[in-house]
């Protein structure tokens, strides 16, 4: 028992070092699965409310330019608002619309925090559960995707944007309709690749990528981004596309998260299917 | 002796926000090269600190820097591993006399020769773990080791000249 003890004493450094590493590894497999320790998280309380205070000096120093953006965001509702709109009949109004159905309402916020330079980055808001945000809703900022929402806490939540290698997101080409997949190598911010294009498309530089609309978390048709050049590597199938994207990363400070009021009718479906197909 | 301990907790957690809060969010070159200036505060660790405390102070430090990125574990490891080296560092670089009473692991102190070896091998040693355990693998081979390079020469720079910035000869000669 002695000699255990000497052992042990001779080489406790060592062992706290293990110790120490396998903690800190056991976390960042944990992490991997994003079922994040929800106490040590950008979404907490700590760093989220040091972030609001950062973002907001840095927002009085970007006032001019969020002044013009929103400007021209004003410009582009009024010209979509109804008093532009000519009215065609006036003896018919419908009170329940059941031709239309409400499927995607948007929330705006803000993101507080923001980041670009990791191969994992994530995106902090400033609206949470409170505000109506839930998992695995779609993010999009002016028209072109962001990310999906991974964490919510009370007033923030977190955003797993296309910048991360683990994300992927089902699009398709505007022009031919072909689908396909994107993912990130995790090295440019500006750039995404395109897998799974079948050989049979035709693609060309300049196409526009948009979303298939197939997941939940998406409407169909919002911007990914423009091709900037494709091959098909040797011995497969599809096409291998680098994709020019068209949300600015960089420099993302609103955003909307769109909220699918039928997708717990769409999983629902399609979890009875799989369900009939493995029985 | 609890002043000193004071200093350090406050220099570590004036760093850890400055990293958190202000470099993380330089873009340098696209994100390629990113500096971990938060690792000066321990390096500035006093000689005698118990090599345990090194580990400790270590993960704890680098939890505080993950949870800002979301990247928990990562910089963990990587402080960990600094810190089980760091004193078998210290001891290897010791002059021939060993350290005097009260020295400490500056510039001023020891010299920027030794310095910039002291410094700048841990650094290395961070860098390296921190960004081939970000990737988890090692495809982009040259691309990481760049980066590797680039970010250990940036902390490095940032570290000796937040040196002569703050810590002036004459300061020392008070102590």
């Amino acid at each position: 028992m002695r000699s255990l003890w000497q052992l042990i004493y001779r080489y406790h450094i060592f062992l706290v070092f293990l110790i120490l590493e396998v903690l800190a590894i056991a976390l960042l497999v944990r992490n991997n699965n994003y079922q994040r320790a929800t106490f040590v998280h950008s979404a907490n309380k700590i760093t989220g409310n040091l972030y609001e205070k950062r973002t907001e000096i840095a927002e009085y120093l970007k006032l001019q330019s969020i002044n013009a953006e929103l400007a021209k965001e004003n410009a582009r509702l009024r010209t979509v608002s109804q008093p532009n709109y000519q009215q065609l009949t006036d003896d018919l109004y419908m009170y329940e619309d059941t031709l239309y159905l409400l499927r995607y309402e948007y929330i705006s916020g803000r993101v507080i925090n923001n980041s670009v330079n990791r191969p994992n980055n994530f995106i902090t808001i400033d609206k949470g559960s409170t505000n109506g945000i839930q998992k695995e809703m779609g993010v999009v900022s002016k028209g072109s995707i962001v990310g999906i929402v991974k964490d919510v806490s009370d007033n923030f939540a977190s955003v797993m944007p296309l910048i991360n290698t683990n994300m992927s997101v089902g699009v398709r080409l505007k022009r031919s309709g072909e689908t396909g997949e994107v993912t990130w190598d995790g090295r440019d911010p500006s750039k995404v690749l395109v897998n799974y294009i079948s050989r049979s498309a035709n693609p060309l530089k300049g196409d526009t990528i948009i979303t298939s609309g197939f997941s939940t978390y998406f409407p169909e048709g919002i911007l990914v981004g423009t091709i900037e050049d494709f091959r098909i590597p040797e011995g497969e199938n599809f096409y291998t596309i680098d994709l020019l994207l068209s949300t600015p990363f960089h420099q993302l400070s609103y955003i909307e998260v769109i909220h699918n009021l039928l997708s717990d009718e769409q999983l629902e479906l399609e979890q009875k299917q799989e369900g009939q197909d493995g029985g | 002796m609890g002043g000193e301990i004071i200093r350090n907790v406050l220099r570590l957690t004036f760093l850890i926000l400055i990293q958190g809060l202000i470099v993380n969010r330089l873009d340098l070159w696209q994100g390629y090269i990113l500096p971990s200036v938060y690792i000066f505060g321990l390096l500035m660790l006093p000689i005698t600190t118990p090599r345990i405390m090194y580990m400790v102070i270590g993960f704890i430090a680098g939890a505080c820097v993950d949870m800002f990125t979301n990247t928990l574990g990562i910089h963990a490891s990587a402080c960990v591993f600094m810190g089980f080296i760091q004193p078998l560092f210290l001891r290897f670089l010791a002059p021939r006399e060993g350290y005097e009473v009260g020295q400490r692991p500056t510039l001023q102190d020891l010299g920027i020769g030794w310095y910039i070896t002291y410094a700048g091998i841990l650094a290395l040693v961070h860098h390296t773990w921190l960004f081939f355990i970000e990737l988890m693998r090692f495809t982009p081979f040259f691309y990481t080791l760049g980066k590797v390079l680039l970010s250990t020469l940036a902390t490095l720079v940032l570290m000796v000249l937040g040196q002569y910035l703050i810590y002036s000869p004459s300061d020392r000669r008070k102590k």
